[in-house]
């Protein structure tokens, strides 16, 4: 890879967030600087609004779009969209082939339900439904024997049948393909011959776990997601190459971590539930650095979503066992994830008045197009932005740093509609939009803390997003919390996340042996295989001038007779001798007494899975955020809080005396984000010129 | 430290949910550690917390009829040692002291805080062989405890100072088949304990011992408040409801479960009379008193709101009267109660259920099914890969969940009392770990009870041995009387169980049973189908359709039970109704004209 360089020889990141409202972009360089740009999403051609994001971005730095790409050696890119397709169901029309004989996979998952006295809900329906899902003569015993052979006649015509009915991909899951693959290889010859284009996923190749459900589901997830994912990212990567981006191009996945674009395309399911997971990692950051916390409540507020994670004692919380859904109703991924909670809840969620006549908001939201109706693009329903302008809390003349303007009119006209049904007036019907969503955050915020036994009055709290300024001074007072903090990178919190992020590459392979037979030649030869298949990537990210950590190596353990394995990291590289297999299993049993609180001392230790972890570091940024504007005098706006409307100080980001302190009603305006600062609250400009919102 | 900390309502549902949690980290504990399969897959165990004076104050997602009866074992655990100390730990399946069944170990660990009993974590697993006189943890036929021939352990100490006592350790392992893998599920349950006097430690350190009184008084009374409310909702009747059992040697006509029901709608509160019931019977068919109490609770939690706490508070608005020497909860040593947390314990659950549903529509369930038959049957044999015997259950059978006035039958319902809770086994892991294959486990058409709204769909499964003989006993109640219907729903589908010989012909079995077999032959079973809700006729027509189109009702059925007409094709999702001659078959059906 060759190192591009603009004129100057700086050299870019650049990384991304792309939502269901706004697209946003931070762009760091190695001389320290940062820059953030927010635009619309542009759904029809997801490049244009992508471009000009990082167009707002450079211009902060004096450059253009082109210049930073044509000099970035990184691109990490992320995006809600694999997460919103399965959510609202605009997947591909996917059909499941299985064994014969077990049809009822997808319909009856692992069983079991968080609601064991509740009868008022129908079961859910199966991932993918049951008049797509056909049974395969075939069957391979556990040992990988052919118990019956697989009726190439009858599964040539199942699959040409599946054209019939209108199938755009295809999930192939068999009883022990991860023993022997060979039904499913043919039966994906088959496909690749009888339905050329329709893109497929065999179960054996994308996530070789036992466990029928969870396969099965991450291969339905997985195929269902190839067509509109493996267009999205194509799209993407095509746009950024023919702006003139040479670098390394990269994708969040679903651990906050990132991996090689090309691997996400293969693999979509990995990008399922990566929209939270930057979050956290920004707000871990923040919570170390200049709250001294490592407990943080992470909320992230976009046009769309709201998103909320956890940051416990330093690390981010996540799940082995990530649903789409409600635990054991919805879908199982069969991959961990970054612990999230998401509501329909942001700037554009729509407010609606209900048939019992209840003003209710989202969780429709009006997206990018038309959006909000202040955004005069056709939008007409009056959504949380229009009551923010309504309320005199966004400068129609100043939204997104002056490069949109709003139109307070039809915010107006729009909230109005809503206030004559309700028969209030329109600004208090503007403040009730804003308090009913922020019930709604509240609620999530609830969700993922108290309903888990987490006091958040213990926890800082982290808000990042494009809206989070408009009513986190009221949640954080809801939950009792005294502070909250809005970094100045807070309008791209997640993207901002991405620049923090490591490049984290896996591979792993199986192979079980004990403790009391142990097999040293074969698990030093795995060691080594994990070894080379790691190099190469090692050397790919090497070249383009990472720093690479040591490769770590882990094994998946448990005693004999259990079927729950635990993972430890391995002391050395390999076992050259008896005393580093008793270090293995001292170390497991350690292990075991910390996470179990017993051990078996006497028993055998089985060994089943080793994997090999390679880290890389990019570059990361400082936490300062974007260079602050010169100094200016406030301006002054009228906004409405409480009973009536009120002349406040509007003062622009950055402008603020670092360890100033200044008594609400105020607003703050930066180029991607509005705080509002209420009456009874206090802001407080930090030393490193963050926003600490002091609510008690 | 200074004074407890003013309770607030955040703090109030902070720790009820903290206390929750524990008990759920308790659970992984078990679930990961478990070597047996009906613990690491089925998750046939519970943990619980219960307060120092018995009360039952969380219970997260555990089995209903393990958990809602734990204080009576706390109570008998605090008899029978009053000089309970810190690192003790208790193992008791005695169901005369409290206990649901002698297959049911419990696990009792004291908590202590400063010297003084504050808690007791307790871990209750079903266990894979409790050194029954067969190789089985149910014995329905037993005529009595010795009989069963189980070790009975009427809460003996079997930890001190957080050490085994190795003579109950060393008269388990010698007792039951397969020692050490019932040592590792018992090192489980020490886990599972331990944990949770960890966390509970934990807790009362960072809130302070005052404020985790006030706390768990709170709680308690606040659940007893909503409970309260719950029943309020409902109108002051006298109910009776009846589910007979499926009949057995000595019982032709089926055992009758009968239960009177008291509502008190303007006090909000329920009195369950179990008194009208037969004497203990001479086989395990009897209700241990937990049983009882846990099945007339069950009932009415499932007609309630579901976001209830479910524990000691809200229990005081319900009584449950029992008469000593009933089959019905009033157990009388010897008496068996081998299968007491099954088949009575599920008819008790119907009828409460079934019977709140005559207060009228929106009210109450059907019954639900309860088949342990076959995909629930306990296996056994030799295992020549490593040589070693085996014995397990299985859950992996599929009985249909009960219509609601609302809702469908939940499929993977498995059973009253442990409905939705118990997780079913990876036929990939079943195999894997022991010398059988399943050949087929599919859902069954037009299984589920008829309704406005439908039961769920029974499940249908076929295995056998792949090397060596296996033995495989099954006790599937709902073969003869299956579950019914409420509100002019229909009854789901029954159960049965058959054999398959070497030959491909299929023998019917009694559905309670067992069966040898040998590679080639094969167990087929059919658990039951949920009763439906409501009549047939008037459930939405888009609804039977997409039924149809899924497979869980045939054409027949469309049209000759919820009487719809319909154009187009299954095999292109074409459907659509045809809504006047919809409305004619309708009332043609109604008035008897056509057949049903």
């Amino acid at each position: 890879m060759s190192l591009a360089a603009d004129s100057t020889g700086r050299r870019f990141k650049v990384t991304c967030d792309v939502g269901g409202t706004f697209t946003d972009v931070v762009v760091t360089d190695d001389a320290g600087a940062t820059a953030i740009g927010k635009s619309l999403t542009t759904p029809g051609g997801l490049v244009v609004g992508l471009t000009a994001a990082i167009e707002a971005a450079a211009a902060d730095l004096d450059l253009d779009a082109g210049t930073v790409l044509a000099g970035c050696d990184l691109f990490v890119y992320a995006t809600t969209q694999a997460t919103n397709a399965v959510l609202v169901g605009n997947t591909a029309r996917t059909a499941l082939l299985c064994t014969e004989g077990f049809p009822d996979v997808l319909v009856r998952r692992e069983g079991g339900s968080l609601r064991p006295y509740d009868f008022s809900a129908s079961p859910p329906p199966p991932y993918v439904p049951r008049r797509l899902t056909f049974e395969l003569p075939e069957r391979i015993g556990a040992a990988g024997e052919v118990v019956v052979p697989l009726d190439e006649e009858a599964a040539t015509a199942i699959v040409r049948g599946l054209a019939r009915r209108g199938v755009e991909a295809v999930a192939v899951s068999l009883l022990w393909s991860i023993v022997n693959p060979a039904h499913e290889l043919r039966v994906g010859e088959l496909i690749a011959r009888e339905l050329p284009g329709v893109p497929f996923t065999l179960s054996h190749q994308l996530n070789p776990i036992v466990r029928e459900y969870r396969r099965t589901s991450c291969a339905a997830i997985d195929a269902s997601l190839k067509p509109i994912m493996q267009a999205h990212l194509r799209e993407v990567a095509t746009g950024l190459r023919e702006l003139g981006f040479a670098g390394e191009l990269l994708a969040a996945n679903s651990l906050g971590g990132v991996i090689p674009m090309a691997d996400l395309e293969a693999r979509p399911v990995y990008a399922v539930r990566s929209g939270p997971s930057l979050a956290p990692v920004a707000g871990r950051a923040y919570g170390e650095a200049v709250l001294g916390s490592a407990d943080v409540i992470v909320c992230d507020t976009g046009g769309t979503s709201f998103d909320v994670s956890l940051v416990r004692t330093g690390e981010v919380v996540t799940t082995r066992e990530t649903w789409l859904g409600e635990p054991f109703a919805g879908h199982l991924t069969g991959l961990s994830s970054v612990d999230a909670r998401s509501v329909g809840a942001g700037g554009g969620s729509i407010a609606w008045i209900d048939s019992g006549g209840l003003l209710r908001v989202g969780p429709q939201s009006a997206g990018a197009d038309p959006g909000p109706a202040c955004y005069g693009n056709g939008g007409s329903e009056a959504t949380v932005t229009d009551a923010a302008v309504v309320l005199g809390y966004l400068d129609p003349d100043r939204f997104l740093g002056g490069r949109m303007d709003l139109d307070a009119e039809a915010a107006e006209r729009a909230v109005g509609a809503i206030a004559a049904q309700t028969g209030s007036d329109v600004p208090a019907t503007a403040a009730a939009i804003l308090t009913i969503v922020n019930e709604h955050m509240v609620a999530a915020i609830k969700e993922i803390t108290i309903n888990q036994g987490v006091d958040p009055r213990d926890s800082a709290l982290v808000a990042g997003g494009g809206a989070a300024g408009l009513g986190i001074a009221a949640i954080a007072r809801e939950l009792g919390c005294r502070s909250v903090l809005l970094p100045r990178t807070a309008g791209a919190l997640s993207a901002f996340g991405a620049q923090h992020a490591d490049i984290v590459t896996e591979v792993g392979r199986s192979l079980l042996t004990d403790s009391g037979d142990f097999d040293f030649a074969a698990v030093n030869a795995i060691l080594a295989e994990l070894d080379a298949d790691l190099a190469a990537t090692a050397g790919t990210l090497r070249d383009g001038g990472l720093e690479i950590a040591p490769v770590q190596h882990f094994v998946e353990a448990r005693y004999a007779h259990q079927v729950w394995e635990l993972g430890l990291p391995l002391a050395g590289d390999r076992f050259d001798d008896e005393a580093d297999l008793e270090r293995l299993v001292a170390d497991f049993h350690a292990a075991h007494e910390r996470i179990f609180a017993v051990t078996d001392p006497g028993q055998r230790v089985e060994a089943v899975h080793w994997k090999g972890r390679l880290i890389a570091r990019p570059r990361k940024p400082g936490l300062a955020g974007p260079t602050p504007p010169p100094p200016a005098p406030p301006r002054r706006r009228r906004a409405h809080f409480g009973d009536g409307a009120v002349e406040v100080e509007v003062h622009e980001g950055g402008s603020l005396e670092r360890g100033a302190r200044l008594a609400g009603p105020l607003l703050i305006t930066e180029p991607t984000t509005t705080i509002v600062v209420p009456p009874e609250a206090t802001l407080h400009v930090t030393d490193q010129g963050d926003y600490l919102l002091e609510v008690a | 430290m200074a004074g407890a900390p003013e309770l607030d309502g955040t703090l109030l549902a902070v720790l009820a949910n903290r206390f929750e949690a524990i008990v759920r980290e308790m659970t992984n504990t078990l679930f990961r550690t478990g070597r047996s399969a009906v613990l690491n897959m089925a998750r046939d165990f519970s943990c619980s917390i219960v307060s120092a004076d018995d009360q039952l104050l969380a219970a997260a997602e555990g089995l209903q009829v393990h958990v809602l009866g734990a204080g009576l074992q706390t109570a008998s655990m605090r008899e029978l040692h009053p000089d309970l100390a810190r690192g003790d730990a208790f193992l008791h399946n005695d169901p005369y002291l409290g206990n649901t069944h002698t297959a049911d170990f419990t696990l009792l660990v004291p908590v202590f805080h400063a010297g003084e009993h504050v808690f007791t974590a307790c871990a209750k697993a079903h266990q894979a062989d409790c050194g029954n006189a067969a190789p089985s943890t149910y014995m329905p036929y037993a005529a009595d405890l010795y009989e069963e021939g189980g070790l009975n352990f009427p809460c003996v100490q079997i930890q001190r100072d957080y050490r085994d006592i190795d003579d109950i350790v060393r008269m388990c392992r010698r007792r039951i088949r397969v020692a050490d893998m019932w040592y590792g599920d018992y090192l489980a349950m020490v886990g599972a304990g331990r944990i949770g006097e960890r966390r509970i430690g934990e807790t009362i350190e960072r809130y302070g011992a005052a404020t985790i009184k006030a706390f768990v008084e709170r709680w308690l009374d606040y659940s007893e408040q909503r409970a309260q409310a719950a029943l309020r909702e409902l109108p002051t009747c006298e109910l009776r409801g009846s589910s007979p059992h499926d009949p057995m040697p000595g019982h032709p006509d089926g055992i009758p479960v009968q239960v009177g029901l008291s509502i008190d709608g303007e006090e909000g509160r329920v009195v369950v009379d179990l008194t009208d019931n037969v004497d203990c019977l001479d086989n395990g068919l009897n209700l241990s008193r937990c049983s009882a109490m846990a099945g007339s609770v069950i009932g009415i939690f499932n007609c309630l709101d579901p976001d209830l706490p479910h524990n000691a508070g809200s229990f005081r608005r319900i009584e449950v009267r029992i008469r000593q020497g009933s089959a019905i909860g009033g157990l009388e040593f010897p008496h068996s109660a081998s299968v007491a947390t099954t088949n009575l314990s599920n008819r008790l659950i119907n009828s409460v259920q079934a019977a709140v549903a005559a207060v009228g529509d929106g009210h109450g369930l059907a019954e639900g099914a309860g088949a342990m038959g076959v995909g629930y049957s306990v296996f056994s044999g030799n295992d020549r890969r490593n040589g070693s015997p085996y014995v397990n259950q299985m859950v992996i059978g599929n009985n249909g969940g009960p219509a609601s006035a609302t809702a469908d039958g939940w499929v993977t319902y498995a059973m009253p009392d442990c409905a939705k809770t118990v997780y079913i086994d990876s036929v990939e892991v079943l195999e894997q770990r022991y010398p059988l294959r399943i050949r087929s486990l599919r859902l069954l058409p037009d299984s589920g009870g008829a309704g406005r709204h439908r039961g769920g769909p029974a499940g249908e499964m076929v295995y056998g041995p792949v090397a060596d003989p296996l033995q495989a006993f099954y006790f599937a109640d709902f073969a003869h009387n299956p579950p019914q219907g409420v509100r002019g729903g229909a009854p789901g589908g029954a159960a049965r169980a058959a054999k398959i010989e070497a030959d491909g012909s299929a023998v019917p079995r009694p559905a309670i049973g067992d069966v040898e077999l040998v590679p080639g032959e094969w167990v087929l079973g059919v658990e039951s189908g949920g009763g439906g809700y409501g009549d047939p006729l008037e459930r939405d027509p888009e609804l039977v359709l997409d039924d149809l189109l899924e497979g869980w009702i045939s054409a027949a059925a469309a049209r000759d039970v919820y009487g719809v007409e319909w154009v187009g094709t299954v095999e292109d999702d074409s459907l659509e109704v045809v809504g006047e001659a919809t409305k004619t078959r309708r009332e043609r059906l109604r008035e008897g004209l056509e057949k049903k």
